[in-house]
């Protein structure tokens, strides 16, 4: 059986989600029905902390694409961090890698936002 | 507990119902309470005789010797008929006296009980009641046996809904059934029925299914464009199941009208690539992983080939001199979700003896080894280029039946449906034969 876990927890930059277990077929809709819940305010980032995950499938990166259109809708921001090398390769076979900003920790990721200029 | 004494006189009422006085208080007013309690001494005979379950004792050679009349009422026996003149296991039928001779007897006699064993009475009318059966051998002072106490339910209504369950099951399973025939035709249409001659090129293609309960997202086609050149796809939606198929049945024919309006392979997966997403975007995002190629005769002989990826795994050449590669588009990415996908092309020779094989990740991600769903465990595509290595040269239905061969040999290794193509062109003594 395979099986995700995911805990939340939220920074000044932005909630950062960590999945750690297996993320596909089974498993993603974990992700995506979080989705909706997520508070993410404008400019802020959404980090993905993919550390702990062992494996993802095509399941799994549909469910980071959803994680993506997400905050996009309301003009924040999405980084990985801790992308596993095995993920590294899937991703960069389907071009992903030039869309997702990684960062080797999620405290990096943090560290590497930028609160967005005030409206004018 | 049943009545002390097998003459039907009970001292004391059966079934240790509790003396009122032990009821806890207001459940009725004193006079009720002294009315209720009468009516419960005067109810013990009664109480055995219409008791909701039917009663039966018998000696130790199974001659009924007590029966009470619920039981007489289901079988339609007089007590005269019964008692004293027939045992147990004349009130069964002929397979369920079989059982109680070798099982239900022998156990009684070793457990000193037995419960719940499902039996058919036989009715005075001929019709069958089935039944529960519990026993118990009641012993003397000194340990040995002397009776047999038999309770009897009815088990008409479990039976029925037995019968109900069963007939519900059959219902499912053949559902199931047509929901596979139905899967495996969805899945016909969305593959070529057959694929086209091309002249002077060999092609061979093999779908693994790896679930017939659900559509899986892998298709390939090859098709005749203007100017005498071919068009080829082969690809992957992600999922599985109707709503993947609805998004492969879009791509297929997408891709093959896109190719009509501008065959170059670029332009065809960028124009699927709009479709797709203005279709599928937000929080249900589908896409596709992609290789177009535009095959077309070339004047020294054989066929150029340009190859348009949409983040898919690459191409493998088989070239006739034995040598094998892989043919990168590294930066391609997938189809359908991103505005402006990026899509790399390559080009190549394919010239005699040469074979050129796609294939869906379905094998790649394949379990070798194990049942771990470790990445570490999968086939790989470094196992799949050593593969070619020993193959090559070879041919395209070669090829394909080594790939079915190396399919068979994961079993349930494979979780995902794999699609492979194979295209090559024949060598002038093979032309010939």
């Amino acid at each position: 059986m395979t099986h995700l876990a995911i805990r939340t927890r939220t920074t000044v930059a932005g909630p950062v989600l960590e999945l750690t277990g297996e993320l596909d077929h089974a498993s993603c809709s974990q992700v995506r029905d979080l989705l909706p819940g997520l508070v993410l305010h404008r400019g802020q980032q959404l980090v993905i902390d993919l550390a702990g995950v062992t494996f993802c499938d095509s399941s799994g990166i549909t469910a980071l694409i959803a994680a993506r259109n997400h905050t996009l809708a309301a003009e924040a921001d999405i980084a990985l961090a801790a992308v596993p090398h095995h993920i590294r390769r899937i991703f960069s076979m389907v071009g992903l890698d030039q869309v997702f900003a990684a960062h080797p920790t999620a405290r990096a990721a943090e560290a590497a936002w930028t609160p967005p200029a005030p409206r004018p | 507990m049943m009545c002390e004494r097998e003459d039907g006189g009970s001292a004391e009422p059966p079934f240790g119902e509790p003396p009122l006085g032990d009821r806890p208080p207001g459940e009725g007013q004193p006079e009720d309470g002294a009315a209720f309690a009468a009516l419960l001494e005067d109810s013990a005979e009664d109480l055995y005789e219409h008791a909701p379950c039917g009663y039966l004792s018998t000696l130790l050679d199974g001659t009924i010797v007590k029966i009470n009349t619920t039981l007489l009422d289901w079988l339609g026996h007089k007590r005269g008929d019964l008692v004293s003149r027939r045992t147990f296991s004349d009130l069964l039928t002929v397979g369920g006296r079989l059982y109680h001779e070798t099982h239900f007897a022998p156990l009684l006699r070793m457990q000193g009980e037995i419960s719940g064993i499902a039996l058919e009475l036989k009715a005075a009318d001929g019709s069958r009641l089935p039944v529960l059966v519990t026993s118990t051998v009641k012993t003397g002072g000194d340990g040995q046996p002397l009776l047999i106490r038999t309770t009897v339910f009815d088990a008409r209504d479990r039976r029925a809904y037995e019968s109900e369950l069963l007939r519900a099951r059959t219902q499912a399973e053949r559902e199931r059934e047509e929901l596979q025939r139905l899967n495996a035709v969805l899945q016909q249409t969305l593959l070529p029925p057959a694929l086209v001659k091309v002249p002077g090129l060999d092609v061979a293609a093999h779908y693994h299914i790896a679930s017939t309960d659900k559509v899986g997202g892998d298709f390939y086609d090859l098709f005749p464009l203007t100017g005498g050149t071919w068009g080829l796809f082969l690809g992957d939606v992600c999922g599985k199941g109707a709503a993947a198929a609805a998004v492969t049945s879009l791509a297929r024919y997408t891709l093959r009208a896109a190719a009509v309006y501008d065959p170059d392979p670029a332009a065809v997966l960028s124009n699927l690539n709009t479709v797709l997403n203005h279709e599928y975007n937000g929080e249900d995002p589908r896409f596709c992983t992609v290789v177009f190629g535009l095959v077309t005769p070339a004047e020294r002989g054989g066929f150029d080939i340009t190859l348009a990826s949409g983040g898919h795994p690459p191409a493998l050449l088989m070239s006739a001199d034995g040598t094998a590669r892989y043919l990168p588009t590294p930066g391609g990415q997938l189809i359908g979700v991103l505005p402006d996908a990026h899509i790399v092309t390559t080009t190549l020779h394919l010239g005699a003896g040469d074979t050129m094989l796609l294939h869906t990740d379905g094998l790649t991600e394949a379990r070798a080894a194990s049942d771990s769903l470790r990445q570490e465990d999968r086939y790989g595509d470094e196992a799949l280029l050593d593969f070619a290595r020993g193959l090559a040269p070879t041919t395209p239905s070669g090829a394909v039946a080594a790939i079915r061969d190396l399919l068979d040999s994961f079993g349930t290794g494979v979780d995902d449906d794999t699609a492979v193509l194979a295209i090559g062109v024949p060598r002038p003594s093979e032309e010939h034969l």
